[in-house]
């Protein structure tokens, strides 16, 4: 089974999309690209990339794009949102920073941008922004296992792949039970559940980037330009 | 102390006035209420002047915001699309008897109330629609007890009263940071804490199999809960339900105490709009 490439937060930056497609040049098997969103960013502009996205170049894996939390944030202000704004990048950057949002993406990409899906489910896996709960949801190595348990329930999935904390990261639930008691009107029923054996895998931003096989189940973190690491690592 | 906590009364004057009666016999002066206010039931206008007259505290319920805020909840708030339109009639008929000053108060319900480490809300901490059964994946129910920072959710929005205690739970993970399947990882084992989800059933529409009004009694100080059923005219609110022109079914629900094939598939769903 071919593997996939798991990239996001580029942000605009052409130059690290191309790094990441000339890695993948040279990183047999990998037949499938997933961008897990925030493709723009108010940092430069991000045109260039949106056009290349959209048209790939010959001989380039054609990428399979999930809206980020910066796609939501200029859809809402851009009106795709029914009464909603950007009001969490406004809160959190102010209102410079939507402004140079709006800037940086010329409204011809819009209709692209608009549909885009939340996330996407391959096999038993996840692949989503931020979580199951919302595009927001930063999920990282020091997240509630609680809270991961509960966003790999919400899709019944067995792995979720994130991008909204742009840490390279994997948590396993290894093990561990809980006990219910519920008493109603019927009676009173005890319950025991076990955790099941799930996974959450944050692929990085940027040029750093995830390479996962699902026949083998293994992952590989990367960074655009590090081939020779990845050989080292075992993959043929 | 001892409080009652009242849920989804459902436009069902005759039900709520005999929940209230029974309050007050048993001493109780703290009572809160869970929201549904109206819909489905004969006498919004009644049932909400009614709270506002007792001054009882309440949050918003999903029939409360969407009789303000328009239909506006993504399917999954009905189990079928028969039910789906019938709730919709319920809803039209509803806007057109509320009076401005009721929706207005309506609109003005918060999401939750808070009373210490007591956490009140309709569905969920997540939305009014998210219901939260009995039979809800364990550690789904504890996370939401849990990301609200409660030690006891009080919920409604099932029709369905029950206690649920969660306790002796524990996660184990391993946790990578930056490197590949096979590096280096630290293992690690989390403690979950007890927790508590109180459903208050329902006042004004009980689906729990009999045509009782439920509610809850709660004493902070000992933390016995006490599942209160309560008998009331039921054929009153049926007769004024078909003599509102008001779909006969919701009558026949009152008559049996249960929603007819109306069961929500996915309760875990988030409405997400």
């Amino acid at each position: 089974m071919a593997r996939w490439a798991l990239i996001s937060g580029l942000r605009g930056d052409l130059e690290a999309y191309e790094a990441i497609q000339e890695d993948l040049r040279h990183t047999r098997r990998v037949d499938t690209l997933f961008v897990l969103g925030d493709v723009i960013g108010p940092a430069r502009n991000c045109d260039a990339l949106l056009s290349r996205l959209q048209q790939p170049r010959r001989g380039e894996l054609r990428p399979q794009c999930l809206y980020g939390w910066w796609e939501d944030q200029l859809l809402a202000e851009r009106g795709y949102r029914g009464g909603r704004r950007a009001d969490a990048l406004r809160l959190s950057q102010g209102e410079t920073a939507v402004d140079a949002l709006l800037q940086a993406v010329d409204p011809g990409h819009m209709g692209w941008l608009a549909e885009l899906q939340f996330g996407f489910i391959e096999l038993d896996c996840a692949l989503l922004h931020g979580s199951s709960a919302t595009v927001e949801d930063s999920l990282g190595p020091d997240s509630s296992p609680l809270l991961l348990l509960d966003r790999l329930t919400r899709m019944e999935v067995n792995r979720l792949f994130t991008a909204r904390s742009g840490q390279q990261f994997s948590i396993e639930l290894t093990g561990g039970g809980i006990e219910s008691q519920v008493r109603d009107l019927e009676g009173q029923r005890h319950q025991q559940q076990s955790v099941p054996k799930r996974q959450v895998i944050g692929i990085g931003a940027g040029v750093h980037y995830t390479i996962y096989d699902p026949g083998t189940d293994r992952f590989d973190f990367l960074a655009a330009g590090s081939r020779s690491q990845e050989r080292a690592r075992g993959f043929a | 102390m001892a409080h009652a906590v009242i849920s989804c009364l459902h436009a069902n004057h005759a039900a709520l006035e005999a929940v209230l009666a029974d309050i007050d016999q048993q001493g109780i002066d703290t009572i809160t209420c869970l929201g549904d206010l109206v819909g489905y039931g004969p006498q919004p206008n009644e049932v909400v002047e009614l709270i506002r007259q007792r001054a009882i505290p309440t949050c918003q319920g999903c029939w409360d915001e969407d009789i303000i805020e328009g239909l506006n909840a993504c399917d999954c708030s009905y189990p079928s699309q028969l039910a789906e339109r019938r709730g919709h009639l319920a809803h039209q008929w509803t806007a057109d008897q509320l009076s401005e000053e009721n929706k207005d108060f309506l609109a003005n319900l918060p999401m939750s109330l808070r009373r210490d480490r007591l956490l009140f809300v309709h569905g969920s901490p997540n939305s009014q629609h998210e219901y939260l059964l009995p039979n809800m994946d364990a550690f789904a129910a504890l996370e939401r007890v849990e990301t609200a920072e409660a030690d006891t959710l009080f919920c409604g929005h099932t029709h369905h009263p029950y206690v649920r205690e969660l306790r002796d739970g524990s996660i184990r993970v391993r946790v990578q940071e930056g490197v590949a399947s096979g590096g280096p990882s630290e293992e690690r084992e989390i403690n979950l804490p007890v927790r508590r989800i109180i459903n208050a059933g329902s006042v004004g529409e009980p689906r729990h199999g009999n045509t009782n009004a439920t509610y809850v009694i709660h004493d902070e100080q000992t933390g016995t809960v006490e599942i209160r059923e309560v008998a009331y005219d039921v054929e009153r609110t049926c007769r004024a339900i078909v003599e509102s022109g008001l779909p006969a079914i919701f009558a026949w629900r009152l008559r049996h105490g249960f929603e007819y094939a109306e069961r929500a598939d996915d309760a875990s769903h988030v409405c997400e709009r």
